[in-house]
């Protein structure tokens, strides 16, 4: 099971604040010209996190006076680092700042560590201190750390959009004021990884059917990043996406993060239909940040459904 | 909106498709496939042994991908191609081993542990190239797929009559290319198939992937006719007439990232007699995945194991 919150879990992460504490953000920004349009202005940008790693951001500004509701989108579990979520209309970024930090081991944040999937989910999973989400983690909350520094933002309105590392993000900064989050893999994992052989979850049961051994010490490691011991840090008003009923993080599962989140949660169930749960997490943060009277942009096929 | 089913693409087939394709097959059949394969412990279990695979492409590109095999299966066994979306990293596909078939999943080039020798990135692959059917980045990334048969029928467990191609977005307009060109292919499941009236597309939606193309052409509007001639030799409607082999395909009616109309257009000019069309409305990308799921499964059972 679960287990307990570790007794230096509150070490740990604030090691890992004063080690962003010792490193300059030192942001280098370019114009692309090829992904900026009439809508928006798009740059590369680069920071740095702990390591210290250089790590690439994409970074888009409406046109027009500011400042403006931010979306940030934390560093994902997959390869591909977009500028906007695959799917999601361009015409968003009309309304909204666009930040998408590619965590280490993403494209564009790929050197010297370039991760695979599946792969990612366990390196450096020998100790606490080197398991690559201590990094991952850190690299969320420099993204943060930066985007807060622009004028164009608007500091009553930011939502962190991801999975996990979303929650995290928020429990350590309250900055963030909104979350949208898909849990994914990071709350009670192992308990989990036991029940599917599907990715990425999986992960975590390929390396435990390889090193049994280790299952105590993976459990101990993991305890540090549980979205279960975060919940309660997180005051931002949280948007969870939950597996249909069938699914592994289903409303069932995922009740006792909900109820340990301290900031007003809603549960979206999956209807299983990328259409009804996007709409969903659209309209949910349109109505968040600007009224129940606003209407959120949407891809053409979508908009007979407003 | 309302989709229009009777949908039908700008695109029109090169006079010269089948000279540039077959230039390809000759460029690519000069270059030894040259397989390696190594069993994977982290990611085998109880029931499938997964294989890491390497074989050479066109241009030399060494192509990753995975192999899994139902562990402790004796005789020939029916063949799935499990072939991958445009943003997501590829599968191991033990699912399909543990229903009783050899599966490799392909990392065309680009993909992870395929990126050494080519990597044009996301947003980046769609247009890579693009003003040149020559320099493309499909026209090595469809071979890189296609061979994936060549490696199936270098395996001794394999039965080469019984090969299947499956895939969804990206990973069904590779299906289609797939099963158009290799007629080794017996039956076919394509799902929300990308890269089909690409210029329809465009205008149809504005969401990435197809965005970078109107990225592009925001940049360069003096390459339109480029750009068109270009993805007319990789359109998969341009394909659609020689697939001969079974085929089902599914659709959402509410596609955010390919235009459910292109689904129709290519579905129309499938050749096959052998065909089957499933639209789910109140659906997006999924294209119903989750009902559909037991259709497919039905479908290679009827048509690659011989069941009902």
């Amino acid at each position: 099971m679960y287990g307990n919150k570790p007794a230096d879990f509150e070490n740990f992460w604030d090691d890992v604040d004063n080690d962003l504490a010792g490193i300059s953000i030192a942001p280098e920004v370019e114009y692309i010209r090829m992904r900026s349009n009439n809508d928006a202005d798009l740059y590369g940008v680069r920071i740095t996190s702990v390591g210290p790693y250089r790590l690439f951001a994409y970074l888009s500004i409406p046109k027009g006076e500011g400042p403006f509701p931010a979306i940030y989108y934390v560093p994902k579990n997959g390869s591909v680092h977009e500028v906007i979520p695959q799917g999601t209309a361009t015409g968003i970024r009309s309304r909204y700042v666009t930040f998408s930090v590619a965590g280490r081991g993403m494209r564009n944040s790929d050197k010297p560590y370039t991760a695979m999937y599946p792969g990612q989910l366990t390196d450096g999973l020998e100790s606490a201190d080197t398991y690559v989400y201590r990094g991952i983690i850190a690299d969320a909350l420099r993204g943060l750390e930066y985007l807060i520094t622009r004028p164009e933002v608007d500091s009553t309105r930011i939502v962190a959009w991801g999975n996990d590392i979303a929650v995290l993000a928020a429990a350590r900064r309250n900055e963030i004021t909104h979350v949208v989050s898909t849990p994914a893999y990071l709350f009670d994992p192992v308990e989990h990884a036991l029940k599917t052989s599907s990715y990425p979850l999986a992960e975590y049961s390929d390396y435990l059917r390889l090193y049994p051994d280790r299952k105590h010490d993976v459990e101990s490691i993991l305890s540090m990043y549980n979205t279960r011991w975060h919940a309660p840090e997180v005051k931002a008003e949280t948007l969870l996406r939950a597996d249909h009923s069938s699914g592994i993080y289903n409303p069932d599962v995922l009740s006792d993060l909900e109820n340990g989140i301290a900031g007003n949660v809603t549960v979206h169930e999956s209807e299983r239909s990328s259409f009804k749960d996007g709409l969903f997490a659209e309209k949910w943060i349109t109505e968040k940040f600007f009224g129940a009277d606003a209407t959120a942009i949407v891809p053409e096929h979508w908009r007979s459904a407003l | 909106m309302e989709v229009d089913r009777n949908y039908r693409c700008k695109v029109v087939k090169p006079d010269d498709f089948d000279e540039f394709w077959d230039g390809v097959l000759s460029d690519v059949n000069a270059i030894d496939l040259d397989p390696s394969m190594e069993k994977d412990d982290l990611r085998s279990n109880d029931e499938v042994d997964v294989y890491q695979v390497y074989y050479n492409s066109l241009d030399h590109v060494r192509i990753s991908a995975w192999y899994s095999v139902p562990k402790g299966a004796t005789g020939k066994l029916p063949a799935m191609i499990q072939l991958p979306g445009y943003q997501s990293d590829p599968p191991i596909a033990r699912e399909w081993a543990a229903k009783g078939y050899a599966c490799i999943s392909v990392n065309p080039r680009g993909k992870v542990r395929s990126r050494t020798q080519f990597d044009p990135g996301y947003p980046g692959l769609l247009t890579y190239g693009i003003v040149d059917k020559n320099s493309y980045s499909y026209r090595g990334f469809y071979v890189d797929a296609w061979r994936a048969v060549d490696f199936l029928l270098s395996r001794p467990e394999v039965d080469g009559a019984n090969i299947g191609a499956v895939g969804g977005s990206q990973g069904g307009g590779l299906a289609i290319t797939i099963s158009a060109m290799r007629k080794e292919v017996k039956a076919v499941s394509i799902s929300a198939p990308y890269l089909c009236g690409y210029m329809d597309a465009i205008e149809l939606t504005h969401a990435y992937p197809f965005h970078e193309i109107n990225d592009y052409l925001h940049t360069h509007p003096e390459r339109r006719e480029d750009v068109e001639n270009t993805v007319a030799y990789f359109d998969g409607i341009s394909f659609a007439d020689k697939i001969e082999c079974a085929v089902i395909l599914n659709v959402g009616l509410q596609d955010n990232v390919v235009p459910p109309e292109t689904g129709y257009a290519v579905f129309d000019a499938i050749a096959s007699n052998n065909k089957k069309f499933y639209e789910y409305d109140g659906h997006g990308h999924d294209a119903g995945r989750y009902m559909h799921d037991a259709i497919i499964d039905k479908f290679f059972e009827a048509e690659l194991k011989g069941g009902n």
